[in-house]
């Protein structure tokens, strides 16, 4: 259960025809730091062509560069993060992030961090936590570089985020996941079922953990990088059976998950989800869920 | 010497008074961090982080300390000693170069070798500081500023990066 072949048979019954896609690499501007000024023009004076991302309030493509954009004073000094397009919704679903106690419960290498920060103008706590020690060091690297304030970071597997001893009003789980081929030319020769499989374990070990830590009000943003079902939907589906959680409508880029995969009815909350192909961006998954009301 | 008076010193080889709040200046390990009231409440009953707030240096080898961007962004506004350096200084500089005085477009503060000083862009963003290599009111030409750290310094330790989902 392996190959290009069996995959790509999985998305067409998904509802998805197989294509060869190039994602735009993708920068995000970090609010919190450029304080009002035109970040944007000035690459512009670079000679950095830049086009707005519809979906997303400080995202943007980059249309053309002479020259790395990891490279610019400007990144240097933390007004914009690179961070791909789709990568840059899950952080943008909370609502009311200011003040909040924030978990980032798999952190590194920090994009999503920084964004959270950003979102949160620097308020209240995040307490971002990761096991990959050179990880964590990119982390804290962005943590620095982007002059984030209210971050803690803790080498801790997320599974294990109750020992803190703390409930979170938000909860991001951009959990580990197998990736998927538009982001990784080689996706289709080393990944298996197999993989895919082992990796729905552990997340849904991570959202059962979330569960625990979250206080009774708050949020749980769920995303992948991942387009296999059982790494979303299913993982969701589980969710709302046995973790008391429900899935929250969410307004974002992407289409409507489905609740029937390869044959299996879901439950009908499931299609709350959003599932984005790839095509302009990678492919990506995103759910919100809160505890049942 | 306390937490705060580390910092608080190393500032001051700018010509920069800081009032840092004792309680939140905080050591773990070899490096200082500067933390909001709730953060602090967070990180005492919680041990074993490895980052929190506002990082502010670390003392390095030799027991010297070594200030971060953050804590230069913070001294920056206060710096008496500040060098503005053209575009291409300012590039060469963010390299890991040193500053040429044909490079320096205006001298605040102390012309003095060996002054520690601040340096600038055009934009008046800090870039990261040096240590005046030779006397500035009689230089002519040639090596003025010796970098000792520069906001280039995140990609130089970033080798190999780690790839940004």
């Amino acid at each position: 259960m392996f190959g290009k072949e069996f995959f790509v048979n999985r998305y067409r019954l998904l509802g998805w025809e197989f294509r060869d896609v190039a994602p735009r690499q993708a920068i995000r501007v970090n609010r919190m730091n450029v304080n009002g000024f035109d970040v944007v023009g000035r690459l512009g004076n670079l000679g950095v062509e830049l086009e707005k991302v519809p979906f997303l309030e400080n995202g943007y493509w980059v249309i053309r560069s002479d020259f790395s954009v990891g490279a610019t004073v400007e990144y240097l000094l933390g007004y914009y993060s690179i961070q791909e397009a789709a990568a840059q919704i899950p952080a943008t679903l909370f609502t009311d992030l200011k003040g909040k106690i924030v978990l980032d419960a798999c952190a590194a290498p920090g994009g999503k961090t920084v964004q959270l920060a950003d979102l949160m103008d620097n308020t209240g706590v995040i307490v971002a936590l990761d096991v990959n020690k050179q990880r964590l060091e990119a982390l804290m690297n962005q943590l620095e570089r982007c002059r984030v304030k209210n971050a803690v970071v803790y080498r801790l597997d997320a599974r294990q985020a109750s020992k803190l001893g703390l409930r979170f009003d938000r909860i991001l789980l951009d959990v580990p996941c197998s990736g998927n081929f538009a982001t990784d030319k080689d996706w289709f020769r080393h990944r298996t079922l197999h993989d895919v499989r082992r990796n729905a374990k552990l997340q849904r070990q991570i959202l059962a953990e979330a569960a625990k830590v979250l206080r009774s009000d708050g949020e749980i943003v769920y995303a992948t990088c991942s387009l296999e079902p059982e790494e979303n939907e299913l993982n969701i589906d589980w969710a709302v059976k046995n973790l008391g959680l429900e899935t929250v409508d969410i307004e974002c880029y992407g289409d409507e998950a489905p609740t029937e995969v390869f044959g299996l009815k879901l439950d009908e909350s499931v299609r709350r989800c959003r599932r984005i192909w790839p095509g302009e961006t990678q492919g990506f998954f995103v759910c919100k869920l809160r505890k049942r009301r | 010497m306390t937490e705060k008076d580390v910092v608080e010193g190393f500032a001051r080889l700018f010509g920069a008074e800081l009032f840092l709040n004792k309680g939140f200046v905080v050591r773990n390990g070899d490096s200082y961090f500067l933390l909001s009231q709730k953060l602090k409440n967070l990180t005492e009953k919680r041990g074993s982080w490895l980052y929190a707030g506002t990082y502010l240096g670390k003392i390095e080898r030799k027991g010297v300390f070594h200030p971060s961007s953050s804590l230069l962004f913070i001294i920056a506004d206060k710096a008496k000693n500040r060098i503005t350096v053209d575009d291409k200084a300012a590039w060469l500089f963010i390299c890991g170069r040193d500053i040429f005085k044909e490079g320096i477009l205006k001298i605040e503060g102390s012309r003095r070798k060996g002054t520690y000083t601040l340096v600038f862009n055009r934009n008046g963003e800090c870039l990261g500081y040096g240590r005046i290599a030779r006397n500035l009111e009689k230089l002519k030409g040639g090596l003025a500023v010796k970098n000792l750290f520069d906001i280039g310094d995140f990609l130089r330790r970033e080798r190999p990066a780690v790839k940004e989902i």
